[in-house]
């Protein structure tokens, strides 16, 4: 079998507040001094969701691709010291700039041209914008179905068994192969690499293709493809008010915060 | 300032101890003996050596039969250490070693850490030494026909022979008297029929001994020569007893006879126990002593061209260094390490002496094997039915180790578990992946961020807000001030920093600091056992710190202090490195810092961080200035300097879950409220944040809860008034 993991780079989400900042004029995110970018937990889980299902005895190749800048080998090599065997970095100028649309048109191009996938891992969202459209993008582009937030991944067969997340319980499908799933933290914590692996990792090539090997039109990915338009990127200014309730007894105390409460049309 | 020793700095320059050993004692009795023996008028004192037809050619026989089974056991012992891996250039260091070999094993400078035992060992060692000499002396006499155990000397040597019995059967008795009446703890730990029998045997080699001199005299000096038998006089006393049965002279033949029967084959049987048991460290201590290293204690050895292994840590007992694999045989089990392990008094799962007896065993079991197979040319690592970590070796008593080094600190035959530990731990790491979460996440965030501190909201120049220039190092300053990532990024340690800053700013000290350019040192990954993460950030720093042409470092934490100083060296990272009190208690003594304002802390304990105290001896800069310190009184803990306890942090356990009964700073933090003192004072960002938590749970009461300070807060207060620190 064949698998592909999604893995994307992101600004660090553990930037410290202060660190953080956007350009409001160019609607960007001004990348913090001295913070490098970091692979998106998610997708960690979601290789490591694909790595149980090798370890458990079943003959996969795990090819794990990022869209991104040259700097998103380096989240290719971390999932490659997990345990997965080929790296394919998708870079082009022209994948610059876009929203989710354009990222799902480079990815299904890109496990069309890998061929005979058999199942593609997304995590259930990238921890910078958290849109979760990727995964079921990708589905949608190729036919194929999609389970999303899965805190468990199975192949029993030609099938494959996923448990998914619900917000008031868990849900077991099977889909068909090919398919797509995107994983969960509830997966459990993605797994710390043998130095041995990390070595192998570091002398693996990371093949790179572009919009031309993808037979993509640069005006249908990135920023000319793109469907959502930002309109305004900017930090909230968070503020507090704080009001100490006075009374003489507990009840008085509870009687003048409902009245306050009220009063500020909360209740 | 104190400046790195071979084996543990204690503060104490290493002549004065062996001067001052007990040892001194018996050589200048026997010395002082010899010349006035030789310069005074011979007496005709003396005796007939094998006197009473005792078979002399027993003891010949039993002592060929000793010799034969000591080389025996040796050489069985040697091909199994010769499993571990070569340990090149252990030697080179010779003239430390050899009095390494002398203050350890013939001074026996640790066991005096326990003050009754250290007496007890003493009075048996040197008896067992000074009676093989006398023994030696008779054979000697003897065999080369000298006859020099005649005249004044003969009568010296009877004063001595029977002195040193009798300190001999002192020590035994405190030795039954601990085992049997005091109940003693930590020796019933691992108690075995050996360790009766050691001293029994023993007992009864030393008392047999007198029971020859007594009859023998009784027979021919009490009432021939009484001026003689007197020199004898523990001996001679025993005879004066036995006159009362007035015994005929067939009798007192008889008794004489089966005593040294009975005292030669007990003796030479006694030695023989040294194949068998324990009683081999009478052997393997002082080697051990002289194969300790001698280096800084603080320093963990590095894996050497990492990236170009197969295996990185210690996986399997062949994986160990020989020296490693020896010192298992040192290990009497006496249970010292145990009885000062932090982990273990917080009854968390980590034993030393259990860890050592452990391996003990399961060298035992797989070594012959290994043998075999090797020998054979076959796959060693296959050998082992048994993981040796994980199954012998639990993971959970690997992490629990602070490698605060009080184990190493107390052991009397000079094993280093820590290093043992950490190459455990780096098998675990390196070649399994198999860590504790919290610990993983630690890893993992200084790979990706530079620091261990998951989820900080600081930045590594947030200190800096509000006071104003804070120079950047460029090469034009003397020092660097290296902040640290607990210094720059957990809050409890921001007010230090700055408390540290002001104080340099005051004191006119030249320095500078790195800012955003700070990062680990490594210093948490190597002690969690992952050396190549170690490596990289280390060599990165080493880098930074040449191309901004550092030479002087001040750093706010002991652990960077203890890499910077001693670790970094290995990949050629040479730099002149202070810690933060040494540096304040040098411009305190050179009063560019003058203590003024009362403090409002008026009674204060200290706490030695393991890496500042133990493990580099700084005990008296910080103490220097709290002893200046207007209106504070100092309260020492009853553990403290060299016997000092850890937080509970050290060895990455700072960011893993306890497991265990309780928690390591609770313990701690008990000991410091014991004192009554109103501030617990540290110089360490680890220890501050433990006592921060730990005070809370031992004292409830906010309202007269003892504060944990740095040593540096309280400095700033005496130096710069109460409201600097909120200036």
């Amino acid at each position: 079998m064949h698998f592909v993991v999604c893995a994307k780079q992101i600004p660090d989400p553990e930037t410290p507040p202060s660190a953080f900042r956007v350009n409001e004029q160019t609607n960007e995110v001004i990348p913090a001094q001295g913070i490098a970018p970091v692979l998106s937990q998610f997708d960690a889980i979601a290789a490591e969701a694909a790595l149980r299902i090798k370890e458990a005895g079943s003959d996969v190749k795990i090819t794990v691709v990022s869209m991104g800048k040259e700097s998103a080998a380096a989240a290719i090599k971390q999932v490659l010291a997990m345990g997965a065997d080929e790296g394919l970095l998708l870079d082009d100028d022209a994948f610059q700039g876009g929203d989710w649309n354009g990222t799902v048109k480079v990815l299904s191009a890109a496990i069309q041209k890998l061929g005979n996938v058999d199942a593609v891992f997304c995590g259930r969202q990238a921890a910078d914008w958290d849109m979760g459209q990727t995964g079921v993008g990708i589905a949608e582009t190729l036919g194929w179905q999609a389970a999303i937030i899965a805190k468990d991944v199975k192949v029993e067969g030609d099938k494959m068994v996923v448990q998914r997340v619900l917000p008031d319980g868990f849900q077991t499908v099977k889909l068909p192969l090919p398919s797509v799933v995107t994983v969960s933290n509830e997966l459990g914590e993605p797994r710390y690499p043998k130095l041995a692996q990390i070595m192998q990792a570091a002398k693996k090539t990371v093949t790179k293709w572009s919009a031309a090997d993808l037979g993509l039109d640069a005006g249908a990915v990135g920023a000319s493809g793109a469907q959502l338009k930002l309109e305004r990127l900017f930090i909230p200014q968070a503020g507090g008010n704080v009001i100490i309730i006075e009374g003489e007894t507990p009840q008085e105390q509870a009687q003048n915060l409902v009245n306050a409460l009220q009063a500020d049309k909360v209740l | 300032m104190a400046t790195a020793e071979v084996a543990f700095p204690e503060g104490k320059p290493a002549r004065t101890r062996v001067l001052g050993a007990w040892w001194s004692t018996a050589v200048g009795l026997a010395g002082t003996g010899i010349v006035v023996a030789a310069e005074a008028e011979r007496t005709s004192a003396g005796r007939e050596v094998f006197w009473n037809e005792v078979p002399g050619w027993l003891a010949y026989t039993l002592m060929s039969a000793l010799v034969g089974l000591l080389v025996y056991g040796l050489v069985r012992h040697a091909s199994i250490w010769m499993l571990g891996k070569p340990t090149p250039g252990i030697l080179a260091d010779w003239p430390n070693r050899l009095r390494n070999a002398t203050r350890f094993g013939l001074t026996q400078d640790k066991l005096r850490r326990d003050r009754y035992a250290g007496i007890m060992h003493w009075c048996i060692l040197s008896s067992i030494v000074m009676l093989t000499f006398v023994t030696a002396q008779v054979a000697i006499d003897d065999d080369l026909q000298l006859h020099f155990l005649t005249g004044n000397y003969y009568l010296f040597y009877s004063f001595y022979g029977d002195l040193f019995g009798l300190i001999g059967l002192v020590g035994v008795g405190m030795a039954l008297y601990r085992r049997y009446f005091d109940n003693y703890h930590r020796i019933r730990w691992d108690e075995r029929v050996e360790d009766h029998l050691i001293i029994w045997g023993l007992g009864v080699v030393l008392l047999s001994g007198f029971f020859v001199e007594t009859f023998r005299i009784l027979a021919t000096e009490l009432e021939q020569h009484p001026d003689w038998a007197t020199w004898s006089f523990v001996s001679a006393g025993m005879a004066l007893f036995f006159s009362v049965f007035e015994m005929t002279e067939p009798q007192m033949l008889f008794a004489h006879y089966w005593s040294w029967i009975t005292h030669i084959v007990i003796a030479f049987g006694w030695l023989g126990l040294i194949v068998f048991t324990k009683l081999d460290h009478l052997l393997f201590a002082p080697v051990n002593a002289f194969f300790l290293r001698t280096d800084a204690p603080g320093r963990l050895n590095a894996i050497p061209n990492i990236e170009e292994r197969e295996v990185f840590g210690v996986g399997q007992i062949q994986d160990f260094t020989w020296k490693q694999l020896f010192e298992l045989d040192a290990c009497v089990r006496c249970g010292r390490c145990t009885n000062v392990c932090p982990a273990n008094l917080a009854g968390q799962p980590l034993s030393p002496m259990h860890l050592i007896q452990d391996l003990k065993r399961h060298l035992a079991d797989v070594g012959p094997e290994l043998q075999r197979v090797g020998h054979a040319g076959g796959d060693v690592r296959a050998v082992s039915p048994v993981a040796m970590v994980g199954e012998v070796i639990q993971d959970e008593t690997l992490w629990a180790c602070r490698t605060c080094g009080a184990c190493v600190q107390e052991c009397p035959v000079l094993i280093e578990h820590v290093p043992t530990i950490v190459d455990m731990r780096r098998y675990l790491v390196l070649d399994e992946a198999r860590i504790p979460a919290t610990a993983q996440q630690a890893l993992e965030n200084m790979e990706m961020r530079g620091h261990p501190w998951r989820g900080t909201a600081f930045e590594r120049t947030t200190w800096m807000e509000g006071l104003g220039d804070v120079p950047l190092f460029d090469g034009s300053q003397e020092y660097l001030y290296w902040v640290g990532c607990s210094g720059s990024l957990v809050e409890r340690n921001l007010p230090i920093t700055r408390s540290v800053f002001r104080l340099l700013r005051e004191a006119g000290a030249s320095f500078g600091v790195l800012g955003q350019e700070e990062t680990c040192n490594g210093d948490p990954a190597r002690r969690l056992g992952n050396e190549y993460l170690y490596q990289i950030l280390a060599q990165q720093l080493i880098e930074t710190f040449k191309s901004k042409g550092v030479q002087r470092v001040i750093t706010n934490c002991p652990h960077c202090f203890n890499t910077f100083k001693n670790e970094y060296p290995q990949f050629g990272g040479h730099f002149e490195v202070l810690h933060h009190t040494e540096f304040l208690a040098q411009a305190v003594q050179q009063r560019t810092l003058i203590p003024k304002f009362p403090i409002a802390t008026n009674t204060v304990t200290y706490h030695d961080s393991c890496y500042l105290g133990r493990l580099n001896g700084v005990y008296d800069a910080p103490r220097e200035i709290l002893a200046v310190l207007p209106g504070a009184q100092m309260r020492e803990m009853q553990r403290s300097k060299s016997a000092g306890l850890c937080c509970g942090a050290g060895g990455g356990n700072m960011w893993q879950e306890e497991l265990g009964e309780r928690r390591v700073n609770h313990v701690r933090t008990e000991e410091a409220t014991t004192t009554g003192a109103t501030g617990l004072v540290s110089n360490c960002p680890f220890c501050i944040q433990m006592f921060e938590d730990g005070i809370p749970a031992i004292q409830p009461d906010e309202e007269s809860r003892m504060r944990a300070f740095d040593v540096a807060e309280l400095l700033e207060q005496a130096v710069l008034g109460p409201d600097a620190a909120k200036a």
